[in-house]
């Protein structure tokens, strides 16, 4: 009896349905996105829409600028990989490379569980103890700026940073390391001029993803960055008050009326985040299969 | 005791009395042997006999193993390599290793030869030259010399061993160990590597650890046999194959076990 009964050919075709139905999801997402964002153009160009300097969506003489809360993100996003992309590239090689592997094994659970702090608790803590610190050791007029934001973000994409790079590294082959040291270099040599090249696409995407994670996060910024629309200098926006583009969704859809105008520059600005996160997904993804290729 | 090579002209590796656990369990028992410069000795035995284990000794690659426990005492050119004041860099450059399995680095086949000289501090202007002198002495210069540039998984299996012989060279060892550097290897990529062994041994001395019979014949002067993780015979390689002092060694090398 080598042919599918039909009991398993039901399963199969459960899962079928249940595989197409995310597509699906998918698919009426995007529609229904980007059919409302689309709306907005009656009223604005597109091109004002993504060079406008001012997000005066509820002024007498409305305006719906992106830029000032694209630049917020960004900025916020940059300086949460300045920090988390180091950092958490070094605790990647320390877990992998350096630690005994029983501080590898008591390391690993912590990093998870800060994977899984709900974001509205990173919010609580960067609101409660970061933003009062930062104003205090800073000489801020406040706490609430987008380098607070940008460092609650940087840890919040630290596990998703040290998880998906410590595959890569750990992935290098053994046997490159033993012919780098039988060669006479040393761990630290054999790691950056080795181990680090050789897992260096798995570490890009790690970093994209971290990226990804970052540039969608929502909760913990509206909570810590002060959410002013305001375009931020470079680099002195980083001590003051920026607002990002999931800030903005997140605080205005509850208030603004079905329809309007203002309604539908909210799902231009989320069409406008979907396609930054598909590009860097898309990125990340590609990297990844090069990668496999050639360990592989 | 000492099994051995008679009228040795100069010893190159002398062992004593060496003994080593990984972790509880013994993997070499009291050996001693002592190999002779500008030669050729294969180590012969069955699988987990400990070969690979006496290799690693040899330029302290067991470091790396977590309960890896040494007794005994190995000198390289009459130094002691497990003494106090013995850096471990300094003696892998001296004591080269070629692996089992091809390991090019994934960098370009100028790169993987360039490597150990560059982070020994080797000008950069000699580079070149060290480069083509190594790539020329493992045989593998006439078809490489067009492709530095390329990658070095892009060669074949047999050219990414030679490769591997050649990043070795560069470093400029004395001696060089080989842990069965043709098993992964087709028929003829492993004779241009035994012509290249037969040929080194010129200006290196060499250990190789073998599972061919026929190679070991082939290409070494001395041949010691291990077994469970002593070395039950040791001496040239003609005397071995033909006239075995031992009953195991007969057997082994004869295939009725291992
Ligand atoms: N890192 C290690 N940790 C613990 N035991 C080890 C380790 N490496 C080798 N051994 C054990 O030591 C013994 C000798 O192993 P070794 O690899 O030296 O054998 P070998 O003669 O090279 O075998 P083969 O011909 O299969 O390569 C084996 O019983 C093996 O299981
Ligand atoms: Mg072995």
């Amino acid at each position: 009896m080598f042919s599918k009964n039909s009991k398993e050919k039901g399963i199969e075709s459960v899962l079928f349905f249940i595989s197409t139905l995310t597509v699906l999801i998918l698919f009426l997402i995007c529609i229904f996105l980007f059919r409302d964002s689309l709306l907005l153009f009656k009223e604005t160009s597109l091109l004002d829409f993504l060079t406008g300097k001012f997000w005066y969506p509820t002024s007498v003489n409305k305006q719906f600028g992106l830029l000032p809360l694209l630049l917020g993100s960004l900025l916020v996003t940059a300086g949460s990989i300045l920090f988390s992309v180091p950092l958490g590239i070094a605790s990647a090689i320390y877990i992998s490379e350096l630690a005994h592997p029983k501080v590898a094994d008591f390391l690993k659970p912590f990093i998870e569980i800060l994977a899984g702090i709900p974001s509205v608790v990173f919010g609580f803590f960067g609101l409660v103890v970061l933003v009062p610190f930062m104003q205090k050791t800073l000489n801020l007029p406040t706490g609430q700026t987008a380098l607070t934001g940008s460092i609650m973000l940087g840890i919040m994409a630290l596990p998703t940073i040290i998880t998906i790079s410590e595959d890569a590294i750990s992935s290098v082959p053994s046997t490159l390391r033993q012919g780098s040291l039988a060669l006479g270099a040393t761990q630290w040599q054999t790691i950056y001029k080795v181990i680090i090249p050789a897992s260096l696409s798995g570490i890009s995407a790690a970093v994209m993803l971290g990226i990804g994670r970052a540039i969608g996060e929502t909760m913990t910024l509206m909570m810590v960055t002060g959410n002013a629309a305001i375009i931020p200098s470079f680099p002195g926006g980083f001590f003051g008050p920026v607002r990002t583009m999931t800030a903005t969704i997140a605080l205005e859809m509850g208030e603004v009326p079905q329809g309007s105008a203002h309604f539908h520059a909210l799902f231009a600005v989320g069409s406008v985040l979907f396609i930054i996160t598909f590009i860097i997904n898309l990125i990340a993804d590609s990297i990844k299969k090069k990668y496999r290729f050639k360990v592989g | 005791m000492t099994k051995g090579v008679q009228n040795v002209s100069q010893v190159q590796i002398k062992v004593d009395n060496l003994n080593l656990w990984y972790g509880e369990k013994q993997a070499l028992k009291n050996i001693s042997m002592q190999i002779p410069k500008n030669s050729v000795t294969a180590l012969i035995g069955p699988s987990g006999c400990g070969k690979s284990t006496f290799l690693r000794c040899l330029n302290r690659m067991n470091d790396l193993v977590k309960n890896c426990r040494i007794e005994g005492k190995i000198s390289i050119e009459e130094k002691d390599i497990y003494g106090p004041d013995v850096d471990v860099v300094d003696l892998r450059k001296k004591v080269g290793m070629v692996f089992q399995k091809p390991n090019p680095f994934p960098m370009s086949i100028f790169d993987n030869v360039a490597y150990g000289p560059r982070i020994h501090g080797a000008d950069r202007k000699d580079l070149d030259s060290i480069v083509e002198q190594a790539l020329r002495s493992a045989a593998i210069w006439e078809e490489t010399s067009d492709r530095l540039k390329s990658p070095a998984l892009s060669l074949s299996g047999g050219q990414q061993q030679r490769l591997c012989i050649a990043r070795t060279l560069a470093v400029k060892p004395r001696t060089i160990l080989f842990d069965e550097p043709t098993s992964a290897l087709d028929p003829i990529s492993t004779a241009r590597i035994e012509d290249l062994i037969m040929d080194l041994k010129k200006d290196y001395t060499i250990v190789i650890v073998t599972h061919n019979m026929q190679q070991a014949a082939r290409i070494s002067d001395y041949t010691g046999f291990f077994l469970m993780g002593k070395l039950i015979e040791f001496g040239q390689t003609r005397q071995i194959f033909q006239n075995p002092q031992e009953q195991s060694t007969e057997d082994y090398i004869t295939g009725r076990f291992g």
